[in-house]
């Protein structure tokens, strides 16, 4: 009788797991297929600039010959932080510098989230928004950006200064809330640090990177809580009998 | 051992209906009347393309495809299976396509050496 | 890039044994020391494999066959489908099959739970991202993915998404007017991508986008093109790249297949020709180590409606105001015995490429009967030295397979990719995955590797003969050279001496060899059967018969020779016997229609001498027979009967002309090369300043080159494709 009632029991939560299978799944935010636009087609021309030049030959020369293909993420790189974005003519650039067919460096720009394939604003707003900054309010940094900027995440204002985008987890936990703008960290945001950040930025200048709290990096904030006392000296804690 | 021989040959043989050739002419005469008679019938339940006038050419033609036998028997055995297509036909137990194959021209010879089988497209 | 460098092996750096396994295992033989063979138990059966073998290998010697998508014998491995997971005893993990090499005493378990969890664990992640539109999709009937599960998925579905917010849905890609593609259909086996990059060379394929976001595709809008696109669709082991002419046409249970042989290039691949009520539909390669592997060119695979096109279906007689009109054969037979009777034995005969061995003798039978010894090939040939009396002179000797063993490969005046697409796959197999070295001498072309190109001038030849140039100690230090001479080379005034040229250098190649199985000098033909044609003492000298003025010409399906009215003298009758409607039918006085290869069965020799048949597939259209059977009625009507009147009696003749022409299947070599040599060094002709030059240059000029091919409404999609995407920037 008890089995019966286990076996009727393991059944219906069968029966429940089952029905929690829906899924949803999200789409990405960028295509993974090349659509011609004026700002993105083989037409518009990429070069290396002369400085650039020179890096990507020093770039070139640390793989050993037969091997330069593993400079494809490096110089691809290099091509976006020269023109903000990677247009197409800057993929085929680096695909004629490493004599591999066009399609073997569309495989790797498409693959990292980090090469951005459309026109970005000079500033490009990451905000954090997984569950320890959300915890933290990420939220209200989010809508400071969206009202402060006008434009919603996945938008570019109008001037071409500000993209805003939603990420995951920057590993900056510990100052949350976060957001990265281009390759700086900006953490422990409130509302009010975000309007001073964007303010700076639109005057040209550069806001200081780091915690906004006072504190240096990741120490607690004020005094240490913890480990607070003398390390204890040789023999601490050992039996009296030894 | 002629004689024997030609009491062979004289032998009275069994018959098979009739006794002379005249019953012989009788049936037969009697089995294209019925025949004759039956035709509109025929034309009309089978719904064959053919008209009643056709048919009783194509009877008459049948007939005398053996105008020229004198053999009793053999007439006899033509009689009986001509009674034996009448009632196969008169209860419909064959099909359209059994009366049309009374009209179907005489079959060719198929062709057997390489160029006209060839110029048919047989081979 | 896929080739392995001369650094990296210099290096030493360990190749991958398992990507070079079907290469390795034919050179085995000569490795001197073979490694100790280990065991491994598949199933509880004891099997002894090489190290290096994978566990799915080994599981195939002993007969169980491990499920799979993305692993395929002729492609590198991929292992990312993870349906060939297996269960190895004390492996807490299953492992891929197709990717891990066994090891000693390794207990593998094909049949166990564990494996056939995991494997209904994989067909349910790839199902909840497959579309449900088996009814609608070409593959249904022959798709992998049906097929596997059915046999290993599970009996429900835990897929319960009836919102449909979840599935997948990946847009279309435009790749070319032979694939179609749908690629939500795509499990991302990446076979596609790997043929393209492995074996055709074209690295337009490629996956973009990672997680369930990844595509297979070109990216950007490019087409695929390439000469052997068509092989994708069998390898897409789902519907998602199907045959764009062949779509929505018919189920695979609904169609005869006939077992037959290609006739659009000299390789002769092996083909399945699927029909349904007397059409034919598609056809398929079928798989023939010695020659097509299982790979078979855009041309011999989608010409097929070229069959359907153009046909000549009645005899026609030229009437009074010079119009054909249709006869029947009676009158045609009658009309063109007449003429034959008339011409009292000035009559020359033509035979195009597309002829059949029995058409071929028969003609020649007929020719000869009435007086006459004018039988000729449309593609011209050199006839001095010893002409084509000896088979080595126009053989590719060293078969189309070895080719891919090849350490040094010299193009002369061809373009394999076009001609031959076949053979070039094996020789950028080579390429690939034996660092063999390949040069050209002749123009610039794309043969989708690299080479050394030497230049145009024919001279070179001769240096390289002489042994004045520098490519000449290369040449000297390879171990199994390859020296190929395009036909359309042969075809060149100098032709003779380029032949005795090149014999003579292969000579010196040749001596040098230790193995006397390979054959350095080998000449590539365009047309399928040019080498039966020869065997059978067809004459290559065309322009000489134009001289000769001759009152009949009898064109057997000769389109290609390049033969106007204005060659010809006035009231020369011209016979056409051919199944098109093309070049020469326009030009001729009578047309008996003859049939195409996929409605007889007739002999084929293909470049390398090796005889194969056709089988009936459909049945020829209109009043079209059989060629032989049109010369054989012929004959009795003009009063020359030939002496055959089936199909086993006129093979008993072609035994008779030549053995090797019936032995169906098997390549006969050639012998007599020193002869050859000694009979061309007597020529002594100078060769020509004027370079060398092929035919076939780009892709464009590779669909349409014969009656079918240009026939063919897909073959003009193929070049107007090509067209487009010269225009296009990508």
């Amino acid at each position: 009788m008890l089995s019966n009632i286990k076996t009727v029991g393991r059944l219906w939560h069968k029966v429940l797991s089952r029905s929690l299978q829906t899924s949803s799944v999200l789409q990405h935010d960028s295509l993974f297929v090349h659509r011609d636009t004026p700002e993105d087609n083989p037409d518009v021309s990429f070069e290396f600039t002369p400085e650039n030049e020179k890096r990507a030959e020093a770039i070139l020369a640390i793989y050993p010959e037969g091997h330069k293909r593993a400079a494809m993420i490096p110089l691809l790189d290099l091509a976006q932080r020269q023109h903000g974005w990677l247009p197409i003519s800057a993929m085929h650039k680096v695909a004629d510098i490493l004599e591999l067919p066009r399609m073997r460096v569309y495989e790797v720009a498409t693959f990292y989230t980090m090469f951005i394939r459309r026109p970005i604003g000079k500033y490009h707003l990451q905000v954090c928004t997984t569950t320890p900054c959300w915890l933290r309010g990420s939220d209200d940094i989010l809508n400071t950006i969206k009202n402060k900027l006008g434009i919603e995440v996945g938008g570019t204002t109008p001037d071409c200064m500000f993209s805003l985008s939603e990420v995951e987890c920057l590993g900056a936990c510990v100052n949350a809330p976060m957001i990265q703008i281009n390759d700086d960290y900006y953490e422990d945001l409130t509302c009010q640090d975000t309007e001073e950040i964007l303010n700076e930025l639109k005057c040209g200048n550069k806001p200081r990177a780091g915690p906004r709290n006072g504190r240096f990096a990741a120490e607690p904030l004020g005094e240490p809580t913890s480990l607070k006392s003398e390390p204890p000296g040789p023999g601490f804690g050992i039996r009296s009998d030894l | 051992m002629a004689s024997q021989a030609v009491r062979g040959g004289a032998r009275q043989v069994k018959p098979l209906l009739s006794l002379d050739n005249e019953e012989a002419r009788k049936r037969a005469l009697n089995l294209y009347k019925a025949w004759y008679r039956q035709l509109p019938y025929i034309v009309r339940q089978y719904d064959i393309p053919k008209s009643v006038e056709q048919c009783r050419q194509r009877l008459r033609e049948e007939f005398k495809k053996h105008e020229c036998l004198t053999d009793v028997r053999v007439i006899d055995m033509l009689i009986i299976k001509g009674q034996m297509e009448l009632k196969e036909t008169v209860h419909v137990w064959k099909q359209k396509g059994h009366i049309m194959s009374y009209f179907k021209p005489t079959a060719e010879p198929k062709p057997t050496d390489f160029l006209s089988k060839f110029l048919q497209g047989v081979n | 890039m896929l080739r392995i460098t001369a650094q990296k092996s210099l290096a030493g750096a360990k190749v991958s044994p398992k990507h070079l396994f079907p290469i390795f295992s034919r050179s085995s033989t000569d490795v001197a020391k073979k490694p100790e063979k280990i065991e491994v138990f598949i199933d509880d059966k004891p099997v002894l494999v090489e190290p290096g073998t994978t566990v799915l290998q080994a599981a195939a010697l002993v007969g169980v066959e491990i499920p799979r998508f993305c692993y395929h014998e002729r492609l590198a491995v991929a292992g990312n489908c993870r349906m060939c997971l297996v269960e190895v005893e004390k492996s807490p993990k299953p492992v891929a099959a197709c990717a891990m090499p066994v090891m000693k005493g390794w207990r593998i378990k094909t049949d166990s739970e564990m494996t056939r969890k995991a494997r209904e664990g994989v067909m349910e992640f790839l199902l909840v991202n497959h579309p449900l539109d088996c009814p609608i999709c070409d593959q249904g009937g022959e798709c992998d993915l049906q097929d596997q599960s059915m046999a290993f998925g599970s009996d429900r579905s835990r897929f319960t998404d009836i919102d449909f917010s979840g599935k997948r849905a990946v847009e279309d890609k435009d790749i070319g007017p032979l694939i179609k593609t749908i690629m939500t259909r795509c499990i991302h086996c990446t076979r596609c991508i790997r043929f393209a990059s492995e074996v055709a060379g074209i690295d337009d394929l490629g996956t973009t986008g990672r997680g369930s976001d990844m595509q297979v595709g070109t990216y950007v809008e490019k087409f695929f093109l390439s000469e052997l696109s068509g092989n994708v669709i069998d390898l897409c082991p789902v519907g998602a790249l199907t045959s764009k002419p062949y779509s929505f046409t018919a189920r695979p249970w609904e169609t005869r297949k006939t077992d037959s042989i290609d006739v659009l290039d000299a390789v002769g691949s092996n083909i399945v020709v699927c029909t349904r009520t007397g059409d034919v539909l598609r056809i398929l390669p079928r798989i023939n180590e010695d020659i097509n592997e299982e790979w078979l060119s855009d041309k011999s695979r989608f010409a097929y409606d070229g069959l359907k096109r153009q046909r000549l279906v009645t005899p026609m007689l030229r009437d009074a105001c010079g119009e054909l009109k249709p006869v029947d054969w009676e009158a045609a037979l009658l009309g063109v015995g007449k003429v034959l009777k008339a011409a009292g034995g000035n009559i020359t005969a033509v035979a195009g490429g597309l002829a059949d061995a029995e058409a071929l003798v028969a003609l020649k039978d007929l020719v000869n009967k009435l007086g006459s010894e004018a039988v000729c090939i449309e593609n011209s040939f050199p006839l001095d030295g010893s002409g084509t009396d000896l088979r080595s002179s126009y053989l590719l000797n060293n078969k189309i397979a070895p080719a891919e063993e090849a350490d040094l490969v010299l193009l002369i005046g061809t373009n394999p990719r076009l001609e031959a697409p076949l053979l070039n796959s094996r020789i950028r197999k080579g390429y690939v995955h034996n660092e063999t070295e390949i040069a050209v001498i002749g123009p610039k072309i794309d043969l989708r590797y690299d080479y050394i190109h030497l230049g145009e001038d024919p001279s070179i030849i001769r240096q390289i003969e002489n042994g004045q140039h520098a490519f000449v100690k290369k040449l000297k230090s390879a171990k199994k050279p390859l020296v190929i001479l395009g036909s359309d080379t042969l075809s060149r005034s100098d032709g003779a001496a380029i032949l005795s040229s090149v014999q003579s250098l292969s000579r010196g190649l040749q001596d040098e060899m230790c193995d006397p199985e390979w054959k350095v000098l080998n000449i590539l033909h365009k047309v399928a059967n040019q080498v039966a044609a020869l065997d059978i003492g067809y004459t290559p000298d065309l322009s000489k018969i134009c001289e000769s003025s001759p009152k009949v010409l009898y064109l057997l399906g000769a389109d290609d020779c390049g033969i106007t009215r204005a060659d010809l003298p006035d009231g020369c009758f011209i016979v056409y016997q051919g199944h098109h409607g093309d070049q020469g039918a326009s030009i001729a006085d009578a047309v008996l229609p003859g049939i195409a290869y996929t409605e007889k069965q007739a002999t084929y020799v293909n470049t390398e001498g090796r005889a194969q048949q056709t089988l009936v597939a459909v049945t020829p259209p209109g009043l079209a027979r059989e060629d032989w059977k049109i010369i054989r009625a012929l004959s009795e009507i003009v009063g020359a009967k030939l002496p055959y009147d089936s199909l086993e009696e006129i093979r008993y003749r072609l035994e008779e002309v030549a053995p090797h022409l019936t032995r169906y299947g098997c390549a006969e070599a050639a012998n007599y090369f020193c002869e050859a040599l000694e009979l061309g060094k007597k020529t002594n002709a100078p060769i020509d300043t004027s370079p060398l030059d092929v035919k076939q240059k780009t892709l464009e000029d590779f669909y349409m080159t014969d009656v079918i091919s240009r026939a063919s409404p897909t073959m003009a999609k193929c070049v107007a494709a090509v067209q487009k995407q010269n225009l296009s920037k990508y």
